[in-house]
């Protein structure tokens, strides 16, 4: 089983979290595991099998490597992605803790019926 | 200098965003000339963009594959004068309002900046970054009154907003797992050999990327978040959401579908029979739930829905006249809907109620905002003198002649569906007004001076614009042209 496949298992499993769970919290442990799931996938698209880091070293030619690289795209990019991820929960979580000092609860079938 | 203008059109209100923190005094006046000089500097570049011209900006030298860079097409050209046209407008409308802090301003320049950032951008995963800057500063002012209403609203908005981006970004991977590349025209030079060599992928990534911009626009199954979110924030941000970030998430459907996965491509996998069918059904459901509603800004909202679906139709049937058909709602549906959300502002604030049947005797109190708010609805119904029949009988027209004609009665009886739930609220506006009773409405708390001129005066330019392009509807259409020729280039090869 190679990475990818495992990545997309466990986006479905936060996919499943975040639609099935009733609780606030647990549904943005799923966005978390979703986000996870992506910086995964990202980083196995990248991977080179038995590839060293990417840095050019004096003396090699014209930039051309010599030897097998991993891509360093994948990574740059998932640096981003997991800032923009903390953001996101971060912004959750106070958004939660606003409606629970309104409603004095986190389950969304209680909060559905409140007006 | 004027190299240099693509990016400045972009940082201009983001700089301006962190110096409104700063100050108590100009925040509007700041947030203001920060949006103008945007349009300006936009504008300066119509004659170059006009002639189907190109303007290519490579953040830091660094040119494709490797570097970011920013495009100016039609396209991107169109959807950004909407964005920041509208956006001066909602801050104009904002001014009466004490209530709006300096976080309000600040919030509405970062939203501003990054759908401009999203549209002009030609790297699809830096495309994902603005479009989660843009999200978070949305969920924050759908969040801004701390109601307990609005704190669900957006709270549902941004789980079904981070499942869609998450699904976007997901997309955006496979993407580059096939093409190696993250700059849009480079994927879209790459991709036919991908596709011959691995169809599924590329049939896996159109699905990602269009299952969460599907979530963003609000098509039929995914659109739980919309009624609560564009019916609960405070008025002008109801205008900004249903008028614009929508429409950005059409953009990126556009740009995706039509610039990274060619046309070909576009009809193997049939994506316009699905585009077709989800429009379908979204303009049904939305106009039958708009029927249904007794709340104001619910029924416009629903409303939206209902607009998206005719503009997805005739993305679907994807001729000249049906591309130009939609581009051209899009506008349309911008200015016509954020009139209404707009004079709906007014109308809840006046009488303090949200219910449809608490208007009445308003069309007598205010004459002025309500014939605008009825020529923006006959607007949405689609009748002659107003833009919205130009861009529907675009549409329709398109529609007959690619041979749909089924679609053209669905358009015909979902704007018959529409007449119905407009003239409804209409009706109540002439009616006469009832007993005093007072029913405490959701955004209270304010005092605004009847006929504002910062309030009203927005109301008129929409409601002259939506006039003005129902009468030469040639103006709309000659600014969605080179939008239209540059999207069939990738269609013909």
């Amino acid at each position: 089983m190679n990475p990818v496949n495992i990545s997309l298992l466990v986006f479905m499993i936060g996919l499943y979290g975040v639609m099935s769970k009733n609780n606030l919290i647990k549904k943005i442990m799923g966005l978390t595991i979703m986000n996870g799931s992506i910086v995964l996938f990202f980083i196995s698209i990248g991977y080179r099998k038995g590839g060293l880091a990417p840095i050019l070293e004096k003396g090699t030619t014209g930039g051309i490597p010599t030897t097998i690289f991993v891509d360093p795209l994948p990574q740059a990019l998932m640096l981003t992605a997991i800032v923009i991820g903390i953001s996101v929960t971060a912004l959750a979580l106070a958004l939660i803790v606003k409606i629970y000092s309104k409603y004095k609860t986190l389950d969304i079938q209680q909060l559905s019926k409140e007006r | 200098m004027s190299i240099h203008i693509p990016i400045l059109i972009i940082i201009l209100p983001l700089l301006a965003a962190f110096l409104v923190l700063l100050t108590r005094k100009y925040k509007i006046v700041l947030a203001a000339v920060s949006i103008i000089t945007s349009i300006v500097f936009t504008l300066t570049l119509s004659s170059r963009v006009l002639s189907n011209d190109k303007i290519t900006y490579h953040l830091g030298g660094w040119r494709g594959p490797l570097g970011v860079s920013l495009v100016i097409d039609g396209l991107g050209f169109f959807f950004s004068l909407i964005a920041l046209g509208l956006g001066l407008l909602v801050i104009i409308y904002s001014i009466p309002e004490k209530r709006y802090s300096r976080t309000y301003y600040f919030l509405l320049l970062v939203s501003l900046s990054s759908m401009i950032g999203v549209i002009y951008t030609a790297d699809i995963f830096n495309m994902y970054v603005f479009y989660e800057l843009l999200s978070l500063a949305v969920y924050l002012l759908i969040a801004y009154p701390k109601t307990g209403v609005t704190l669900r609203a957006s709270f549902s908005y941004l789980i079904m907003g981070g499942v869609g981006l998450s699904f976007f970004l997901l997309g955006v991977g496979f993407l580059y797992a096939m093409t190696g590349t993250l700059d849009i025209f480079h994927i879209a030079e790459r991709l036919p050999a991908a596709f011959n060599s691995s169809m599924q992928m590329v049939i896996m990534s159109f699905v990602l990327i269009a299952t969460g911009m599907g979530i963003k626009i609000a098509v039929f199954p995914l659109h739980g978040w919309l009624p609560d979110a564009h019916s609960m924030a405070p008025s002008p941000v109801s205008a900004l959401l249903s008028g614009v970030t929508v429409k950005i998430g059409i953009y990126c459907l556009i740009r995706v579908v039509y610039t990274a996965f060619s046309a070909e491509m576009f009809f193997l996998i049939n994506s316009h029979n699905i585009l077709m069918v989800l429009g379908v059904v979204s303009l049904l459901f939305g106009a039958s739930m708009a029927l249904a509603q007794k709340d104001l800004k619910r029924l416009l909202a629903y409303s939206t829905i209902n607009q998206l679906g005719v503009v997805l139709i005739g993305l679907g049937i994807g001729t000249e006249m049906g591309l130009t058909g939609a581009l051209f709602h899009v506008l349309n549906h911008a200015i016509m809907k954020s009139t209404l959300f707009f004079c709906a502002g007014i109308m809840i604030t006046e009488t303090g109620t949200r219910e449809v049947k608490g208007l009445s005797g308003f069309g007598r109190q205010q004459p002025a905002i309500t014939f605008a708010f009825i020529v923006a609805s006959l607007g949405m119904i689609g009748i002659p003198p107003v833009n919205g029949f130009a861009s529907k009988w675009l549409i329709c027209l398109a529609a007959v002649e690619a041979g749909y004609t089924i679609l053209v009665v669905i358009i015909l009886v979902a704007s018959a569906i529409s007449a119905a739930y407009y003239f409804r609220v209409i009706q109540v506006l002439f009616s006469n007004p009832p007993e005093q009773n007072h029913i405490p409405a959701h955004e209270e708390g304010q005092v605004i001076h009847k006929g504002n001129l910062f309030r009203v005066l927005p109301i008129y330019i929409l409601a002259a614009g939506c006039l003005l392009l129902g009468i030469v509807p040639a103006l709309g259409i000659s600014l969605a042209k080179p939008a239209v020729s540059l999207l069939l280039s990738y269609v013909v090869p």
